[in-house]
């Protein structure tokens, strides 16, 4: 790839921008607070919340006009799941959303006003790899309908009884589903095509992802940095210390360099699908590294206090971990991040 | 937001094949193999031709905003185009940063002589900060110049001034008040190199660059050579320092580098795509190394975090490509295998250069200021965590 060819790397917020994020962080303040986010630990979803979200178009904005949406672009979207992940919503949003959009995409959506406005809530299956049998899925528990992959069939299940929670990690609405053990099966499309189709969708989700552990990791980056400012040792606050000061300096790195990497990767596919596909990809396999280091490093500053389970450190920390990992082993993602990049190189050099 | 190709007029299409047609014509694989070989960074041959074509005059008044200079999208074509050539840069940019202070603190005497000469080609200027016993900070400051009558007389020693040996001016921190506050104590010259008493010392450094010692023992130069008031040199030499740690607000027009180092950053982004490239060939039977996992999961991991580093904003990106160089240069070569020890002229060497990386990666860490003077900055201004506590080490007992 041509690294200096002369493109506009320009970040900026517009205000539309910078007023949906405003609206989304406004939201989460008001409703979702962390004493929220543990009382909704038991289910894995706050049902509350969720209606306030979908109220304001959340989900039906990530659709397009044509289809019935409010045509919102990837950018806008990875704004909301950056407050998402500050806020530790515990809502599907990521998961419906992106799997909405793959419906419209193979042209299975037809309008359902059910799904765009998020009254019947969508799974995806983001960490198949296309195999049948029982899996772990992260919304499974809640979602009215799961998309999953079966081989080159795209297929939505649903069941009459939804498939019971597992505790887990995160504390995500997480329940093991057998596609073949679904009450109703519809095939939605199939073929090479269909894979791409899906493949997208698990970029979408990996970026959205991403984006949704950059707010997580701030959030938590000052918590830690605000006790760091008020806690002494041998009469200076450990904040003084480079100890503590300079990783918190590495998570602030980590959090405006994942940051631009999602806001330029969704930018692409809005854009230019065809450029730099990768950089979804990209952007996940990097936050989730930096995600669990940066989380512990979060809790360790607190040190005692850190630990507790009552302590809000601890929930960014679990999350850290747990949510991405709802994707599968991040090894597939890194590996998807080199196919797109060898197809890339390849094609420049036969060109 | 936006990452769109620009759209060029017809006269900045022009521009771009000229600029192309020059790097063609003087920054040939000779100049290249002899900057590797010297480690001067820096070309008299490509320097005086970009002289008589008015591309240096161009270049400073653009980036200072004059009249006459590069517009901002001209500055952006040849900023990315001569990378992509690597010309031997680093005299220039050294002169482009004092040329700065130049313009801002100098006596309009000196002023005017010393950009006619810049533009002409024939002046070319380095950085006298760092001291033998300083490191990062600037202000640690032991080279003294004492006033003389009408005279400065300056004695002491600086390490790393780049490019020394093909400048005709050094920017010099020196104390002029030792009792006073480091901030307080600074005043700055721009001393010329062929004053008697200027003694320039080679330095190699591990990447192959050429950097120098030099060493000042009573050197005698006029007033008219001080910039900025006597014992303000801390706000003279903070205006380029603000602009080489990256901290000076960009216009957004996207046509800047987000943060400094971007030059650097690249080459481990070419490293990694060579690799890609490399791997994702076939061999006789059809198969390609990067089909095997242990070559795409390192090199998607690798990837991510060079993709990451690049669009880091300003300080962080300072930090995060410097690291981003360290950590995944020595994974390329660990997937490229034995032949990435070789140098680069060897027959049958790696040609991503990972191993140039991995040897250039300890220089990112410190120019400008070492990384742990960007993470204090962070610690301080984005982070609100105040200033690191320093603790003298206790003086020794009295026996």
């Amino acid at each position: 790839m041509d690294r200096y060819e002369l493109r506009r790397e320009d970040y900026s917020l517009t205000t539309d921008h910078t007023d949906l994020q405003a609206a989304f962080a406004k939201l989460f303040q008001s409703h979702c607070g962390i004493d929220e986010v543990r009382a909704a630990e038991a289910t894995g979803f706050d049902e509350g919340l969720w209606k306030q979200l979908i109220a304001t178009g959340a989900t039906s904005m990530a659709i397009s006009e044509a289809e019935g949406g409010d045509g919102a672009t990837l950018v806008d979207l990875t704004l909301i799941a950056e407050e998402v992940g500050r806020a530790l919503a515990p809502v599907p949003w990521i998961d419906h959303v992106v799997s909405a959009r793959l419906l419209a995409r193979l042209g299975a959506l037809a309008g359902d006003e059910a799904i765009i406005s998020g009254t019947r809530i969508l799974a995806l299956d983001a960490a198949g790899t296309g195999t049948s049998g029982k899996r772990l899925v992260a919304q499974g528990a809640i979602a009215d309908e799961i998309i999953v992959r079966e081989g080159d069939d795209i297929v939505r299940v649903s069941f009459s009884d939804k498939p019971a929670r597992v505790d887990n990690l995160a504390k995500l609405p997480m329940a093991w589903v057998d596609p073949g053990a679904a009450d109703t099966r519809t095939p939605v499309a199939g073929g090479p095509e269909a894979v791409k189709a899906f493949e997208l969708a698990v970029d979408e989700w990996r970026l959205l992802t991403a984006s949704a552990l950059v707010g997580l990791l701030e959030a938590t980056m000052r918590i830690a940095a605000e006790f760091a400012v008020s806690r002494y040792t041998l009469g200076v606050p450990i904040a003084s210390l480079q100890g503590i000061s300079h990783p918190l300096a590495n998570i602030a790195i980590t959090v405006e360099s994942g940051r631009n990497l999602g806001r330029k990767a969704a930018w692409f596919l809005d854009n230019e699908p065809d450029v730099r596909p990768e950089l979804a990809s990209a952007a996940y396999v990097y936050m989730t590294e930096e995600a669990s280091k940066s989380a512990t490093f979060a809790v360790h500053v607190q040190g005692g206090l850190g630990v507790s389970t009552e302590a809000a450190s601890t929930a960014y920390l679990t999350r850290a971990r747990g949510w991405p990992l709802a994707g599968g082993d991040p090894a597939r993602a890194a590996v998807r991040v080199a196919e797109l990049a060898a197809a890339r190189e390849t094609a420049q050099a036969s060109a | 937001m936006d990452f769109s190709k620009v759209e060029l007029t017809d006269d900045e299409k022009a521009f771009q094949a000229e600029v192309r047609e020059f790097l063609d014509t003087y920054v040939t694989d000779e100049v290249r193999k002899h900057d590797r070989d010297t480690g001067d960074n820096f070309d008299i041959g490509v320097h005086r031709a970009l002289a008589d074509k008015g591309w240096l005059e161009k270049e400073i008044k653009g980036a200072e905003g004059w009249e006459g200079g590069f517009t901002r999208v001209e500055s952006r074509i040849w900023h990315l185009e001569r990378r992509k050539a690597e010309f031997p840069w680093v005299t220039w940019g050294t002169t482009v940063l004092i040329a700065h202070s130049v313009a801002m603190f100098a006596k309009p005497e000196l002023r005017d002589e010393v950009l006619q000469g810049v533009y002409d080609g024939d002046v070319r200027m380095c950085l006298g900060y760092t001291e033998p016993e300083g490191g990062s900070d600037v202000a640690t400051c032991k080279t003294r110049a004492v006033r003389d009558g009408d005279d400065w007389v300056i004695n002491g020693s600086k390490m790393f001034t780049t490019g020394a040996h093909n400048s005709q001016y050094c920017f010099l921190i020196t104390n002029t008040d030792p009792e006073a506050r480091k901030h307080k104590s600074l005043t700055m010259f721009l001393v010329p190199l062929d004053t008697p008493g200027v003694e320039i010392q080679p330095l190699w450094t591990v990447d192959g660059d050429r950097t120098n010692i030099v060493y000042y023992s009573d050197v005698r130069i006029s007033d008219k050579y001080r910039l900025g008031e006597v014992n303000e040199g801390w706000t003279v030499v903070r205006e380029p320092l603000n602009k080489e740690h990256g901290v000076v607000d960009a216009v957004i027009d996207g046509l800047d580098d987000v943060s400094i180092l971007q030059h650097q950053g690249m080459y481990i982004a070419n490293a990694a795509d060579a690799v890609v490239a490399e791997t994702a060939k076939e061999d006789s039977d059809g198969n390609r190394r990067i089909d095997d996992p242990l070559v795409s999961v390192r090199l998607g991991q690798s990837l991510a975090k060079i993709e990451a580093a690049l669009v880091s904003p300003h300080m962080f990106g300072r930090v995060a490509l410097a690291q981003a160089m360290r950590e995944v240069s020595p994974v390329l070569m660990d997937i490229v295998g034995p032949t990435s020890v070789l140098p680069i002229d060897e027959p049958g060497a790696d040609l991503s250069r990972a191993e140039y990386v991995y040897r250039w990666a300890p220089l990112t860490g410190i120019y400008g200021g070492t990384l742990e003077v960007f993470r204090n900055m962070i610690a301080q201004y984005i982070l609100g965590l105040g200033k690191p506590v320093y603790a003298a080490p206790k003086a020794p007992a009295a026996s």
